[in-house]
């Protein structure tokens, strides 16, 4: 079995705004193996793109990592020197945001965007050599090489993606974390760009950590799933565990069950009642109680403790019995 | 006795929580004591001191510093310097308080006419007002003068025109920006007409930056009444005026600063206290700031 | 055949750009009954938009017919338009974007009565009344009312939107991608809220969104368009079960699912990317990315229809 690549440990996250605390992150552990593809589901403000920050330690001034650890090849980032930081960032860690229109610099060409990469964490090559470098990831990408010198605006939507995952992919990291790289395109595009990012994590043996609110898109990428509610994983495990529909979370049921499904006609969709609980408290209890239709008097009291099964584990009372049993 | 009953913020009226926010915000209230001090001051200047003082020469006294008799000091003809400013600022602060309001409603009417009917209509207005911007705003309040003859309300008609294009230029860019909003498409959707969309959705959310920009340009057109009657056009010694009383002591101002000081302090303390206002006013009429 | 509440007659829309005439929507034809809904389904950049808003006359028309009752309300003068308001509305996608930021959600969901002629115009005593009963039919609480829409979260805020919509008692709501920036169980919540509203108030709705699934799960005829042109037109069990353009084909086998028995699927997937239909060449426009497309592709488009209620431009995607 390969090592875990990113350890992230009972990692307590808050944003110390002029008005309150909002408490983003409340004890959410991952882990992630070398080559695996990682999906991290949850809605929005449930703390996803606050998880994916941390680890690259770019949080916004405000933010503030309050308690627990991430380790990156049993290396512990929290107490290295921004220097480090700097060494990791772009080169061993790669991230992907959201929105490829204005992830790019307008003003200088794609090949120069992509090079300035090679420039900062591999200084030692000749011009040459970066250049080539370069023209090969392009044709990796399916983007001709000759339009290197091409600006951002010249390319649409889907091809600034590529040339993104490109600039992500040049120094071959060991780990990229995408944010949501596929919700500003059309899904003929991003059946492309998901496929694209599963050859060439294939080729490059990269770890993914995919962060998106569609089930679906996991469902299809994925080896494994944690599913974010509020700050809090509420269930983990391999996507066969969590869409088999076996003891899921009622949150992930819940989410399970909003999906229109294509190949049923269903006069109704299930909704989860309610709305998120506000990050400004923090939550006693399990923080998906309130929606909750078997939420018990314990639900609101106490964290669940973790219920694992193999692979699988969901942090629910429900599953409480069933724990005592074994 | 009648009892005040509070009621909770969210029975407020819009105009009750307007009024409501502007009053928490201390700078703006601040501005408000300011700028009601200097016009009060200026006012009631003809029960502080007499109107003589500010034109009698008394050159035995000239070049006074600050002392019990001349508050301000004297100027080199032994005129009361604290005389001047108050009758000064009557045509400081009335004529450029007139001059920012001529510029900001005309710059309005003729950037928000440019910006929402937009095609004809822009190209037209906005070649106007780009030749009124050619000329150098001095170069032209001095033709306008030179034309209509001297007078202050001339003064004021020649210096506002200067000021047109800056006005007409930003209200017309922030029209363009919320014309092309979903809620005023969505206006339309149900019908309403476009002068009410005009007032009820373009206007209340392009002002704000306005209003400030016009507090700020309120010390520059202080400055530009000066200039003009520095160039003998339209306010001109003996006649005080704040600019003017800097620029007609500037040879002295070297050695005697409190010349320069105590005109300068008045403009500045305006200046920020309209500006106070004007920022006050924009948070005000802004639901997101905090209640 | 019942005569429709809402038709189109060979509707264009052309825009003029720098670069030529972009045909943004070309002959499009279709009718809604009372108490349907038809799907629009594309692309961003196919046009479905553009026909949601031509078909209310936010935008000009350039040639062609909207039938309102079998009336030409492309037709009307100004002083017959508000009978078009009235009956026909529009949710929008962005329920930040769509309301004012200075109104309180009262002022929000009662200004579609301001712009009633004045001999309809409601007192304020009733305006209030109208406003509320209009809340609650939404799921709004009433103690919104008086809050500002910064301080409501998005599901809240397209709620708004339809209660403004709804509150002129109209009978055809233009609905433009009303849930596409909403989370997922929020987009649950509201399209059972707009299912309900439309079994209660017999609506009908033209439904444009480019997530297949949500189409199909609203819509009782759904239409597909690429690049201006309607591709697939067909009620939405058809389409579902027998998709012949080979775009719908790889449309529905782009969508990612949970089914993982779908997972190792065969894809189609379609290359290249859709561009602009600036001064188009005459032809399907799908046939550069099409992996079926032929010389003939290239001369002509015009919807067949292929078996009884099911129009399609092509039937390549028959496997």
């Amino acid at each position: 079995m390969s090592e875990n690549l990113l350890e992230v440990k009972d990692l307590h996250v808050q944003y110390n705004t002029d008005d309150a605390v909002v408490y983003a992150l409340n004890g959410v552990s991952l882990n992630l193996k070398e080559g695996e593809k990682l999906g991290l589901v949850g809605e929005t403000g449930a703390g996803k793109t606050t998880l994916a920050l941390s680890v690259l330690r770019l949080l916004p001034k405000v933010g503030q990592i309050a308690s627990g650890s991430i380790s990156y090849k049993g290396e512990e980032l929290l107490d290295k020197p921004e220097s480090y930081m700097l060494g990791l960032r772009g080169r061993r860690v790669s991230m992907i945001f959201q929105d490829p229109m204005t992830s790019l610099n307008p003003v200088k060409s794609v090949g120069d965007q992509i090079r300035e990469v090679l420039d900062l964490h591999f200084p030692q090559l000749t011009k040459e050599a970066k250049n080539e470098k370069v023209d090969q990831m392009l044709q990796l990408v399916g983007i001709p090489a000759s339009r290197k010198n091409e600006f951002p605006h010249q390319f649409s939507g889907g091809m600034k993606q590529r040339v993104v995952i490109a600039m992500a992919l040049i120094s071959q990291p060991e780990l990229l974390l995408a944010d949501e790289p596929t919700t500003a395109l059309d899904v003929t595009i991003q059946a492309q760009i998901m496929a694209l990012m599963g050859q060439l994590k294939d080729r490059f043996n990269t770890a993914v950590l995919l962060i998106t609110h569609d089930l679906g898109l996991v469902a299809e990428f994925c080896d494994t799933v944690a599913v974010i509610y509020s700050g809090c994983i509420v269930e983990s495990g391999t996507v066969e565990d969590i869409f088999s529909g076996k003891n899921n979370h009622p949150y992930t049921k819940g989410l399970i069950g909003c999906i229109p499904d294509l190949s049923k006609d269903e006069d109704r969709l299930h909704p989860i009642p309610g709305h998120m609980a506000d990050a400004r408290t923090l939550p006693s209890g399990c923080p998906f109680a309130d929606r909750c239709a078997n939420a018990m008097d314990k639900c609101r009291k106490e964290r669940p403790e973790a219920f694992s099964e193999g692979t699988h584990t969901v942090f629910c009372h429900l599953f409480d019995n069933m724990r005592g049993g074994v | 006795m009648k009892k005040r009953v509070k009621k909770p913020l969210s029975e407020y009226s819009t105009g009750e929580l307007v009024l409501y926010r502007f009053r928490k915000n201390k700078l703006a209230m601040l501005g408000v004591a300011m700028f009601l001090f200097v016009t009060l001051m200026i006012l009631i200047a003809p029960l502080i001191r007499p109107y003589d003082m500010v034109v009698k020469q008394n050159i035995a006294d000239r070049l006074q510093g600050p002392s019990s008799q001349y508050l301000f000091g004297t100027d080199e003809l032994g005129r009361d310097l604290f005389s001047r400013i108050l009758y000064g600022g009557r045509i400081s602060l009335f004529c450029s308080l007139a001059i920012i309001a001529i510029a900001f409603v005309s710059g309005a009417l003729i950037g928000g006419a440019a910006g929402f009917f937009g095609g004809k209509v822009d190209t037209v207005l906005m070649r106007i007002v780009d030749m009124l911007m050619s000329v150098p705003s001095a170069l032209l309040a001095m033709a306008i003068i030179t034309a209509l003859g001297n007078g202050v309300w001339k003064l004021v008609l020649a210096l506002s025109i200067g000021q047109i294009p800056r006005f007409a230029r930003m209200v017309r860019s922030s029209v363009i920006t919320l014309r092309n909003m979903e809620y005023v498409e969505a206006a339309r959707c149900f019908g309403i007409s476009s002068m009410k969309i005009m007032l009820k959705h373009i206007l209340p959310n392009g002002i704000g930056p306005i209003i400030v920009s016009a507090t700020l340009t309120l010390g520059a057109v202080i400055l530009s009444i000066s200039s003009m009657g520095y160039l003998g056009l339209g306010v001109a010694s003996p006649t005080p005026e704040w600019g003017t009383i800097i620029s007609e002591n500037k040879v002295n101002i070297q050695y005697y600063p409190y010349l320069g000081i105590f005109p300068g302090i008045c403009i500045m303390l305006t200046v920020m206290a309209v500006n106070f206002i004007g920022d006050g006013l924009r948070d005000a009429f802004d639901p997101k700031s905090k209640n | 055949m019942a005569q429709a509440l809402v038709e189109a007659v060979d509707l264009c829309k052309y825009f003029k750009t720098p670069k030529g005439l972009l045909h943004a929507v070309e002959n499009v034809n279709f009718r809604i009954q009372e108490g349907k809904t038809l799907g629009v389904v594309g692309e961003s950049g196919c046009g479905k938009s553009t026909l949601g808003r031509t078909v209310l006359r936010l935008h000009k028309a350039t040639s062609g017919k909207v039938l309102y009752e079998g009336k030409d309300i492309l037709s009307f003068s100004r002083s017959e338009m508000h009978n078009v308001h009235r009956n026909m509305q529009m949710i929008f996608q962005d329920p930040y974007s769509s309301l004012d930021p200075r109104m309180s959600i009262r002022a929000l969901i009662g200004e579609p009565l301001s712009g009633l002629p004045r001999s309809e115009r409601l007192s304020a005593a009733e305006e209030k009344e109208k406003v509320d009963a209009i809340m609650q039919m939404c799921g709004l609480p009433l103690h919104y009312a008086n809050m500002y829409p910064h301080e409501l979260d998005g599901g809240m805020r397209q709620r708004v939107g339809l209660a403004r919509a709804m509150v002129l008692g109209p009978r055809f709501i233009v609905c433009d991608e009303p849930v596409s920036a909403l989370d997922v169980s929020i987009q649950a919540q509201i399209l059972n809220l707009l299912m309900d509203l439309q079994d209660e108030h017999k609506l009908s709705y033209m439904f444009i969104t480019h997530d297949l699934a949500v189409v199909r799960h609203i819509s009782d005829d759904i239409m597909v368009m690429y690049m201006g042109q309607v591709v697939e037109y067909a009620p939405s069990h058809m389409l579902f079960s027998s998709p012949m353009h080979p775009y719908t084909v790889a449309l529905l086998n782009s969508i990612p699912t949970i089914d993982l028995s779908r997972r190792g699927r065969e894809r189609i997937t379609i290359h290249g990317e859709i561009s602009s239909p600036v001064n188009p060449a005459p032809g399907c426009r799908f046939a550069p990315r099409c992996p079926y497309a032929t010389e003939e592709c290239r001369n002509e488009h015009k919807l067949v229809e292929v078996e009884k209620g099911h129009f399609a431009a092509c039937t390549k995607g028959v496997k």
